[in-house]
């Protein structure tokens, strides 16, 4: 009884991770923009392929072990998909933001980026689904029959410390004291000598780099890659970002651990057919009963 | 002439705001531009912030120099940074979600980094002795003329040297709106140039070297503070009479 909550803990922990790594990145340019970025799934889908190319590309042509290849894969998968955040951002939402266009196109604009990275993604590498190489040798640890893999505390391990760089960075540094300036007064911003433009593409930059480290842990953990493999958890992310009350990253967090936690409470008692349908069921409710979101305290107090 | 504006025509859209109007602050000086509401004078400052649309309008004519070169392709961020050109904006606009402190520290953000910010913070508490007591709370939950304060330490603390203010009375308490004034004048004895937009007129012009009156996009009248206090037209269309 007891092996297996613990077992289920460390279940709900690890999809929690994904969730909130993605959350993060919805809530920092939510905070920032009011955008709800709904590209923001498919930029983790692009991550986990830049993943795929760069081990590939370490273990394959350069030969490197497997954990050489990591330390390499890490930083420049961040890195790369931060730049496809970035880019977006440059190509797509900053001239409609320069237009003062209506909230509404800036985020049907936001879908349509998301469907165009899926479908590129399609166009360009085919139906075929990737198998993601083995960067590290999974281990398997058995404590008192709850079973364990280093990948998994690595996942976790990795959200929390995520969370509490993300969290310094937009508490602690000017740089996060701008972004929070921006989410409650965008006006004044530049009469601070700040450009505004900079702060954005940082923002993007933090948001998408976390989406692309997620898509690398995801494709460890479950090495199949297909180009609709961000939508669904893309959508779970964004819930799990509103529900934790959108625009402050303590929200994201506690909400994609969250929604990890119910879906895998829900899996435990029921067929796992039913777990989106009640985990979403759940979400709604915790919604109707706060709109705001757990942290969502007022309109004002966003990041 | 520090600050001069050409023939400058302004739209909002398809809606002239600013129909050619021209004028100039020297080094040094407090000037003032009064006038009813909706004459122009927030179009003209945001003009010379350089903010963009769709708050700001667009220039489709004249110039606006800074120290004789146009500054019409500078960016809004620059023209605090390089120029140390402020604005106070209408309304004040503090970041309510930050603390007084970390508002005024903000406004440090474009300068050289590893300065010694603390004199510079000083001189705004003994400035607004009201700051200090509240610098750790969060600035909306300030009072009215405390966060007027606070707007213009922050604009201070960008290290300008010329400082534009939009309607700073407005709102305030009498006895505040003397206090602010006082230290503008204060402001200014130290050096720096002032360019101060106000519909209480009687006041800005005691206040005041020189001022011009705006009316729906034009400049109607300009003289010295004594001589637009004198002028009948003045007296009986923003003085009461
Ligand atoms: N953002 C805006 N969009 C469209 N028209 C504006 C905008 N801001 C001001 N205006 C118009 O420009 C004119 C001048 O306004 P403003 O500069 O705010 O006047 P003042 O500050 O002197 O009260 C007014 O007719 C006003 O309606
Ligand atoms: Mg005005």
């Amino acid at each position: 009884m007891l092996e297996s909550l613990i077992q289920n803990i460390i279940n709900a922990l690890q999809w929690g991770s994904f969730y909130a790594l993605i959350a993060l990145g919805y809530t920092l340019v939510y905070g920032v923009l009011t955008l709800i970025n709904f590209a923001h799934g498919d930029v983790f889908m692009v991550g986990a392929y830049i993943a795929f190319f760069v081990a590939t590309f370490c273990l394959t042509v350069l030969g490197l072990p497997g954990w050489v290849a990591l330390i390499l894969v890490i930083p420049l998968t961040m890195i790369l998909t931060s730049l496809v955040g970035v880019t977006l951002e440059r190509i797509a939402y900053r001239p409609l933001r320069k237009k003062g266009a209506h909230r509404l196109y800036v985020v049907i604009t936001a879908l349509m980026c998301g469907l165009i990275l899926e479908h590129a993604n399609l166009a360009i590498l085919g139906a075929s689904r990737k198998a993601f190489p083995v960067l590290i040798e999974v281990q398997v640890y058995n404590i008192g029959g709850v079973t364990f893999t280093n990948l998994k505390i690595a996942v976790i391990v990795t959200a929390f410390l995520s969370f509490l760089f993300l969290h310094w960075v937009v508490t602690k540094t000017r740089i996060g004291m701008a972004m929070r300036a921006i989410s409650y007064d965008k006006f004044a911003v530049p009469l601070m000598g700040i450009p505004l433009d900079q702060i954005i593409v940082v923002t993007f930059i933090l948001g998408s780099g976390f989406a692309g480290l997620a898509g690398l842990l995801f494709a460890m953990s479950y090495p199949v890659l297909e180009p609709y493999m961000g939508a669904l958890i893309g959508w779970k992310a964004f819930i799990a970002a509103v529900v934790g009350g959108i625009g402050d990253i303590r929200g994201a967090f506690i909400g994609g651990f969250l929604l990890g936690a119910v879906e895998i409470m829900v899996v435990a008692f029921f067929p796992s057919t039913f777990r989106d349908l009640i985990s979403f069921s759940v979400l709604l409710a915790i919604l109707t009963w706060k709109p705001t979101g757990l942290f969502g305290i007022a309109q004002t107090t966003k990041i | 002439m520090m600050l001069s504006i050409e023939n400058l025509e302004v739209k909002y859209g398809n809606i002239q705001a600013l129909h050619g109007i021209s004028f100039h602050v020297n080094k040094g000086e407090i000037v003032t531009l009064i006038g009813a509401n909706g004459a122009g004078k927030t179009t003209s400052l945001h003009s010379i912030s350089r903010l963009p649309p769709p708050e700001a309008p667009r220039v489709i004519a004249g110039d606006i120099r800074f120290n004789g070169e146009s500054i019409l392709k500078t960016k809004p961020d620059q023209v605090v940074k390089d120029l140390h050109l402020a604005l106070v904006p209408e309304g004040r606009h503090i970041f309510g979600n930050l603390t007084v402190m970390e508002n005024l520290q903000l406004a440090t953000y474009a300068r050289a980094k590893g300065t010694d910010f603390e004199p510079e913070y000083q001189r705004i508490f003994d400035l607004f002795p009201r700051l200090h007591e509240r610098r750790k709370q969060r600035s909306e939950s300030l009072s009215g003329g405390e966060q007027q304060m606070l707007a213009v330490g922050r604009a201070l603390l960008t290290g300008c040297n010329f400082l534009m203010l939009d309607e700073p009375s407005m709102g305030l308490a009498p006895v505040l709106k003397y206090e602010l004034f006082r230290k503008l004048k204060q402001l200014n004895d130290e050096g720096m140039t002032i360019l101060l937009v106000e519909q209480n007129a009687n006041l800005a012009l005691h206040l005041a070297h020189r001022g011009y009156v705006l009316d729906t996009g034009k400049i109607v009248a300009e003289g010295t503070g004594e001589e637009l206090l004198g002028n009948p037209e003045v007296k009986k269309a923003y003085l009461g009479g």
